[in-house]
């Protein structure tokens, strides 16, 4: 009997996620950096259903991108890795009106994506239409900066509490988190 | 909303989207709206739907039907060495800057 194979609609091996970790940590290594970064780890993950109809709801947007500067170097598209268009404080924009954020201090995929249509990361845009067809009750006033801080202290101990606190000054019902 | 599956995942979070496009696209494909406002649907769904932490819904939506961009990424195999000492002297340069800025915003 002689083995069918994969059939027609069989993905090849290489077609799975990234795995980004061991790509990363193996990249670093090769470049003659000791131990590989720690990423953050949870067993427990907290889970708080959402308690209204999305229609009824205020929704957020926290972002890693950042606003365009024009005194820090080359942003983009297209921009090489630019670690001062890095930011390390949270920071909020109002909704209503449009942004000009920038990926350039994240590590993203320079080869095969451009950067030059802030909709693929940013969606306010979507979200504003969301609200318009009544997807969503509404976008929140403001949306939130995350620095995209190595330190798991810092992110822990001083920008998650300041964007949940904004959150809640905002009064939203919940966020969603868009990581470049 | 994002990209870096395993990231993501390793890390923990209560819902995830996960789009298997190249890092840099969380929010759908660029210059097309039927995939951004699709995608960020999905996401919607996903908060709404999940039922309980750890929830990965992965997006239908392929980048293109050739998978062989996923093999470049950092990947060691695919660089020459002269191209690996041009990098690393370029990431040091970046950390300097950027350790400036953070010791500025420190002060």
């Amino acid at each position: 009997m002689t083995d069918p194979g994969p059939g027609p609609f069989a993905a090849s091996e290489d077609d799975v996620p990234i795995p980004y970790r061991h790509r990363i940590a193996t990249y670093y290594q090769a470049l003659g950096y000791g131990e590989p970064y720690r990423w953050a780890h949870y067993a427990d993950v907290p889970f708080t259903p959402l308690n209204k109809p999305l229609a009824e709801s205020r929704i957020g947007l926290i972002t890693t991108a950042a606003p365009y500067q024009p005194d820090k170097g080359d942003q983009g598209p297209g921009a090489p890795y630019n670690g001062g268009a890095k930011f390390y404080t949270v920071y909020s924009g109002d909704t209503a009106v449009d942004h000009d954020l920038r990926i350039s201090h994240i590590g993203y995929d320079r080869t095969h994506t451009t950067a030059t249509d802030s909709n693929s990361w940013f969606p306010l845009p979507a979200l504003r239409r969301a609200a318009a067809s009544g997807r969503i009750g509404e976008v929140a006033p403001r949306f939130h900066g995350a620095p995209t801080n190595r330190s798991h202290r810092v992110t822990l101990e001083t920008d998650c509490p300041e964007l949940l606190a904004r959150c809640r000054e905002d009064r939203i019902d919940a966020a969603i988190i868009v990581a470049v | 909303m994002g990209c870096a599956k395993d990231i993501v995942e390793y890390v923990g979070v209560p819902r995830f989207l996960f789009s298997d496009f190249p890092l840099g696209n969380p929010a759908g494909k660029p210059h097309d709206p039927a995939s951004q406002d699709f995608t960020l649907d999905l996401a919607l769904r996903v908060l709404e739907t999940a039922p309980g932490p750890r929830t990965t819904m992965q997006s239908p939506l392929r980048w293109s039907d050739d998978a062989s961009w996923k093999l470049d990424f950092s990947n060691i195999d695919r660089l020459s060495p002269e191209e690996l000492a041009h990098r690393r002297a370029e990431f040091d340069r970046q950390k300097e800057i950027a350790k400036g800025i953070r010791e500025k915003a420190a002060e």
